[in-house]
C-alpha cells in the first residue's frame, strides 16, 4: 500500500506532462490562470514537463498547440486538471479513463457544495475514478501548489498572489480560498510550503491519503492541515497514527458548531459537540491542535527547524536583554504547562564571574540593556552546558544601542547548530527589528514577535517529544 | 462476556424496544465485568420482600418501565425503606406514581436494591459520532458535569494511557485525587471502568448507539466503585449494519 499511494500520488506533484482541461486564451478565466502559471514556470526552468492545452475551440494558445480532446493528448500525459463547468465533467473522465490517464484535479466548483444534483456528478464522476483507478483530488477547489517542481492550479494570478518558496512543510486545506490566502501570507513571512494540497470536496483523495503520501515524502518533515471535516473518521485514526510517529502534524479545525445537542437521547450525547470529538481524535492520534493560523505556521516554522533536536524534557531557560520581556517569557512559561529550568550552580558561577554585576544571573537571565553580543555567547554558552535546561528561549531587543545585530544573529546560529538543545528566539519591535529576524531565521533560528507566541511554539515541540517518548 | 449481553440486548431488541431500562443494562455491564450493586427484579410484592430480606434493610426500589427512562421525574425511585411494612406501603406508591406519570406505562418489575454507601460521584458515558465512531466519555458527576460541562472524550478503543490521561485532564480531578485533606479516591478502580466499558462498546459496536453511567460510587483508594444508574440506547436493527464507507475498504484493499 505504501508504494502504491506513493506511486499513485506522484503525477500530482511530478507529472511528465499536464493536460488543461478547459484552458483558454481569455485573460482572468480560471482555465487562462492555470495554463499561464505553467507557462511561467516552463519558461522559469521550474516546470520541466509538458504542457498541453485542452480546448474544442482553439487551435492555439500563446504557441501551445491546442488539443480538441483529451482522445488527441499525447502519451506521455499523466496528469488532467479539469476547469470546464460541472456537467460535462463526468464525460470528460471517461474520456480521461480511456486515455490512461490516471491522476486528475478537478478544479471546477458546482458540485455537492450546492446539493442533490451535484453530488449525482460526483457520484459519477467517482464510479469512474473507482473503476479505471483514477485518482482524484477536488472538485471545487484550488488544487497543488509544488514550488520546487512548478506544478501551480491555484487560480488566482501571481500579480493578485504570491508564491512562498520551497521548505519542509506541507500545507493541506479543504477551503481553496483559505488555502490562498495563506499561501500569500506565507510568502510574506518567508516561510517556506514545499506542497499545497487544496482537496475542496474530497470526492476522492482525503487527508488520510496525504498523510500515507507524505510520511514517504523525504522533502516534507511537518504537515499542516486546515480541516472543516473528515469524511471516513477510522481511515484518518489510522494514518495519522501512523504519520505521528515519524513527522509531525498540525491541524486547524474549524466548525465548532454542537450537532450533538440536536439529535443525542442520552446524557453524553448532548455533551459531546463535534469540537470535543476532534479534540480526543487529536489527542489519541498525536496530532498538535492549532488555536489559530498563527499558532499553526508558529508551529510548523518551529518543527521545520528542530524536528531534529527536539527538547529532552520541558525545562526552560530564558535568556533577555529586558526585564519585562523575561517576565512576559516566564508568565507564559507557566501558562503552557512548561517548567521554568534551575539553574545549576555552576552555571551561575560561570555567568557571574563575566558578567558585570549589574546584569542579573538567574532565570531568566538579564544580560540587560547596555548588553553586547558578547553576553549573549556567554549567557547561552551556560545555559547550553547546563544539565537543568533543555530548551532555551531567547529574547533579542535589537533596539538596545550597544548590541551588534548581525553578532548576536551569528551566536545564536553557532549555538543551534552545535548544541542539542532547541533555540528558539524572540524578537520584539518594528521594521528594523523584522529584518533581523528574517536574518535569523535564515540561520536556523525560528523568531517570535511576542515571548507567548515563542514560548508556546516551544512548548508544541515539548509535547510532541513527549509523545515521540511514549511507548504505547 | 459477549454472548451474555448479547442475550440480554437480543431479547430487548426482540420486544421492538431500543432502550434498556437500567436493570437490563446492569446485565450488560455486569457481563463485562463492571461492578454494579446486588439488585433483583421483583414481579410481585412477595418477590420484593424476599430480595430485600436477602439483601439486608434498609433497601431502595426502582420501578422498570421502557416508558419511564426518567426515573426522578416520575418518582419511581423510593430510598431507604427499613422494614417490610414500610416496603408494602411503598410498593403501592411506586406503582401508583407510575400510573399516575404514564397511565399507559408497561411495568417490567421493581428492582430491589441495597442502599449504597455515598461516594465521590462521576459520570462514563458513550455515544456514537457519525465519522469516528464510539466515543468515551468522562467525568465528575452532578454540577461538574451539569453546569461546568467538565467532561474529557477518547474514542473507543482506548489504551491505559488513554483512561489514565482522561482522569487526570478534567479541571475537577483535584476531587478525586484528594483536595483539602481528603483521602484520594480509588483511581485505580476508575482505570478499569474505561477500559471495561471501551472493551464493551468496541465488542458490541453494531449494537450499542449511546451510554450513560451516571451516576457512578467512586470510593477511597483501594475500596473500588459501583455503577449506581445505567442507560443503554441501542440501534435499531436496520442501522446496525452500518459500515463506514465500504467502498474505501475495497480500494485499499
Amino acid at each position: 500500500m505504501t508504494d502504491r499511494i506513493v506511486e499513485e500520488m506522484k503525477p500530482f506533484f511530478d507529472p511528465r506532462a499536464v493536460a488543461i482541461i478547459g484552458a483558454t486564451d481569455k485573460k482572468g478565466k480560471v482555465g487562462n490562470v492555470i495554463f499561464e502559471n505553467f507557462k511561467t514556470n516552463k519558461e522559469r526552468g521550474i516546470f520541466k514537463g509538458n504542457i498541453y492545452p485542452v480546448n474544442p475551440k482553439l487551435d492555439e494558445i500563446e504557441g501551445y498547440r491546442v488539443y480538441k480532446t483529451v482522445k488527441e493528448l499525447p502519451d506521455d500525459t499523466d496528469l488532467a486538471v479539469i476547469s470546464i463547468p460541472a456537467k460535462f465533467v463526468p464525460a470528460t473522465m471517461k474520456d480521461i479513463a480511456e486515455k490512461g490517464i490516471k491522476a486528475v484535479i478537478i478544479i471546477t466548483g458546482g458540485f455537492g457544495e450546492l446539493g442533490e444534483e451535484g453530488k449525482k456528478l460526483e457520484r459519477e464522476i467517482y464510479e469512474v475514478a473507482k473503476v479505471n483507478g483514477i485518482r482524484v483530488i477536488g472538485p471545487n477547489c484550488v488544487g497543488v501548489y509544488v514550488p520546487d517542481t512548478g506544478v501551480d492550479t491555484v487560480f488566482l494570478p501571481e500579480d493578485k498572489m504570491d508564491r512562498p518558496k520551497s521548505g519542509p512543510i506541507a500545507f493541506v486545506s479543504q477551503s481553496g480560498a483559505f488555502a490562498a490566502a495563506m499561501l500569500d501570507w506565507a510568502a510574506m513571512a518567508e516561510i517556506g510550503i514545499g506542497k499545497m494540497v487544496s482537496y475542496g470536496n474530497k470526492i476522492d483523495v482525503d487527508d488520510a491519503d496525504l498523510m500515507d503520501y507524505f510520511l514517504h515524502d523525504d522533502e516534507i518533515n511537518v504537515l499542516t492541515f486546515y480541516i472543516e471535516g473528515v469524511k471516513d473518521g477510522r481511515k484518518f485514526i489510522e494514518s495519522a497514527k501512523r504519520i505521528t510517529r515519524v513527522k509531525p502534524v498540525i491541524a486547524l479545525k474549524s466548525g465548532r458548531t454542537e450537532y450533538g445537542a440536536k439529535a443525542a437521547s442520552s446524557h453524553t450525547g448532548s455533551l459531546a459537540g463535534q469540537d470535543t470529538i476532534y479534540d480526543a481524535v487529536f489527542k489519541q492520534t498525536g496530532i498538535i491542535r492549532a488555536e489559530d493560523f498563527e499558532h499553526m505556521f508558529d508551529l510548523a516554522k518551529a518543527f521545520a527547524e528542530l524536528k531534529y533536536k527536539l527538547p529532552k524534557g520541558d525545562r526552560i531557560g530564558i535568556i533577555t536583554d529586558g526585564g519585562g520581556a523575561g517576565v512576559m517569557a516566564s508568565d507564559a512559561v507557566a501558562k503552557f504547562g512548561l517548567r521554568m529550568a534551575e539553574l545549576s550552580e555552576e552555571t551561575r558561577e560561570f555567568l557571574k564571574g563575566r558578567f558585570p554585576p549589574h546584569a542579573v544571573v538567574g532565570n531568566p537571565t538579564d544580560v540587560v540593556g547596555d548588553t553586547d553580543a558578547e553576553r549573549y555567547r556567554i549567557a547561552l554558552e551556560g545555559f547550553v552546558n547546563d544539565p537543568n535546561v533543555d530548551a532555551i528561549v531567547v529574547i533579542v531587543l535589537f533596539q538596545v544601542p550597544l548590541l551588534e545585530e548581525e553578532k548576536v544573529i551569528d551566536i545564536l546560529a553557532e549555538y543551534q547548530r552545535k548544541s542539542d538543545k532547541p533555540i528558539i528566539a524572540v524578537a520584539m519591535g518594528g521594521r528594523k527589528t523584522g529584518r533581523y529576524a528574517r536574518m535569523l531565521e535564515e540561520k536556523g533560528v525560528p523568531v517570535y514577535p511576542t515571548p507567548e507566541r515563542g514560548v508556546r511554539a516551544m512548548a508544541g515541540l515539548v509535547r510532541y517529544a513527549e509523545y515521540l517518548r511514549r511507548k504505547d | 462476556m459477549k454472548e451474555e449481553a448479547l442475550r440480554v440486548i437480543e431479547s430487548v431488541l426482540s420486544q421492538g424496544r431500543t432502550a434498556m431500562v437500567e436493570y437490563e443494562a446492569k446485565q450488560v455491564l455486569k457481563a463485562y465485568g463492571l461492578p454494579v450493586p446486588n439488585e433483583k427484579l421483583a414481579k410481585t410484592l412477595d418477590e420484593a420482600l424476599k430480595y430485600a430480606e436477602e439483601i439486608g434493610y434498609p433497601v431502595a426500589l426502582k420501578l422498570m418501565s421502557p416508558q419511564i427512562l426518567h426515573k426522578s421525574d416520575a418518582k419511581v425511585v423510593l430510598l431507604n425503606i427499613k422494614t417490610p411494612e414500610e416496603l408494602k406501603e411503598k410498593w403501592e406508591e411506586i406503582h401508583e406514581n407510575a400510573r399516575r406519570y404514564r397511565p399507559d406505562a408497561e411495568i417490567l418489575g421493581v428492582l430491589v436494591a441495597p442502599m449504597l454507601k455515598p461516594g465521590r460521584e462521576i459520570i462514563i458515558g458513550v455515544t456514537e459520532d457519525p465519522q469516528f465512531g464510539h466515543a468515551l466519555m468522562f467525568g465528575l458527576g452532578g454540577i461538574f458535569v451539569e453546569v461546568l460541562k467538565d467532561v474529557t472524550f477518547r474514542i473507543i478503543p482506548i489504551t491505559e494511557r488513554d483512561a489514565r490521561k482522561m482522569i487526570t485532564e478534567i479541571k475537577s480531578y483535584p476531587i478525586l485525587a484528594g483536595a483539602r485533606g481528603e483521602e484520594p479516591a480509588d483511581i485505580e478502580a476508575i482505570v478499569q471502568l474505561l477500559l471495561k466499558v471501551s472493551q464493551l462498546v468496541d465488542e458490541l459496536r453494531d449494537y450499542i448507539k449511546e451510554m450513560d453511567l451516571n451516576p457512578v460510587f467512586v470510593y477511597n483508594e483501594g475500596e473500588g466503585a459501583v455503577v449506581v444508574d445505567a442507560r443503554i440506547i441501542l440501534k435499531k436493527p436496520e442501522e446496525k449494519k452500518q459500515e463506514i464507507s465500504s467502498e474505501y475498504r475495497e480500494r485499499c484493499a
